[in-house]
């Protein structure tokens, strides 16, 4: 099952984002994902990560995509790494069993 | 097309696609994220509105492009709710604008307090009104997924 979250800033979209994923994760008992797309990302707070830990926060960097040549000579950008790779690489444990992972490295790494 | 956003997109897109764990992904304000089909590959949207009129159309705005997308479940959810008036206005909005209402949460003073703490709310007071309603949410959610 994937969700996203979408709405208006100031709307309260991160607050139910991250109550919903420790929720989803208590509910089934499962590891679960939670993507913060944001480029100024603060999911982590609300997913019950201590403050004193957000500094250690890694973002991911550019390099998990990577773009590769077709065969007919086209480009297209595919994952450099398998998910649980990326995953085991630069998700952060967060409480009830949730992984985040912060997109906001790899939104801001092309823009220059 | 903006190669970050491609980069994002890609990611976003195969991460969702290759994992088959749940998945909860927090998006960017603003419609940019569903215009660009960041999140293509999700089976479910939910958008957040306020009971207020220009949150509600903005909401409408983005589940118009979730379904444009091919998103198989679009839905919004109300925040802040207060009371009766509120409930009602999210209510006519949402059957006359053709938006699945999935659920309300209510305004919480307990949120306002988490988040001058600086705590998540779940560990402020896992028994308040919102963080009920938000573990309804997921209750359903996982009922509609057949879980």
């Amino acid at each position: 099952m994937k969700i996203a979250i979408a709405g208006k800033g100031g709307s309260g979209k991160t607050t139910i984002a991250g109550t919903l994923a420790r929720m989803l994760a208590l509910q089934t008992a499962r590891q679960l994902v939670a993507i913060d797309g944001d480029s100024n990302p603060n999911l982590a707070l609300t997913l019950g990560l201590p403050r004193s830990k957000h500094k250690a926060l890694k973002p991911m960097p550019r390099s998990v995509v990577e773009r590769v040549t077709t065969e007919d000579g086209k480009t297209r950008l595919q994952l450099a790494k398998s998910p649980h790779e990326i995953i085991s690489q630069y998700g952060i444990d967060t409480p009830d069993g949730v992984n985040l992972l912060l997109m906001a490295a790899v939104d801001h790494a092309g823009a220059g | 097309m903006c190669s970050a956003h491609a980069a994002v997109r890609t990611l976003v897109g195969e991460m969702v696609e290759q994992d088959d764990r749940p998945t909860v992904i927090d998006m960017e304000a603003g419609l940019e994220h569903l215009s660009r089909g960041t999140v293509r590959n999700v089976d479910y949207i939910l958008t957040v509105i306020e009971p207020y009129f220009k949150s509600m159309e903005t909401g409408a705005r983005m589940n118009k492009l979730a379904k444009e997308l091919g998103i198989a479940h679009v839905y919004c959810v109300a925040n802040k709710v207060r009371g009766v008036e509120d409930e009602k206005a999210i209510q006519d909005f949402c059957k006359n604008r053709d938006m699945d209402l999935f659920g309300m949460i209510p305004h919480d003073e307990s949120l306002w307090e988490a988040e001058r703490l600086g705590i998540a709310p779940l560990d402020h007071d896992k028994t308040s009104a919102a963080v009920t309603a938000i573990a309804k949410v997921s209750e359903n959610l996982l009922a509609a997924n057949g879980n």
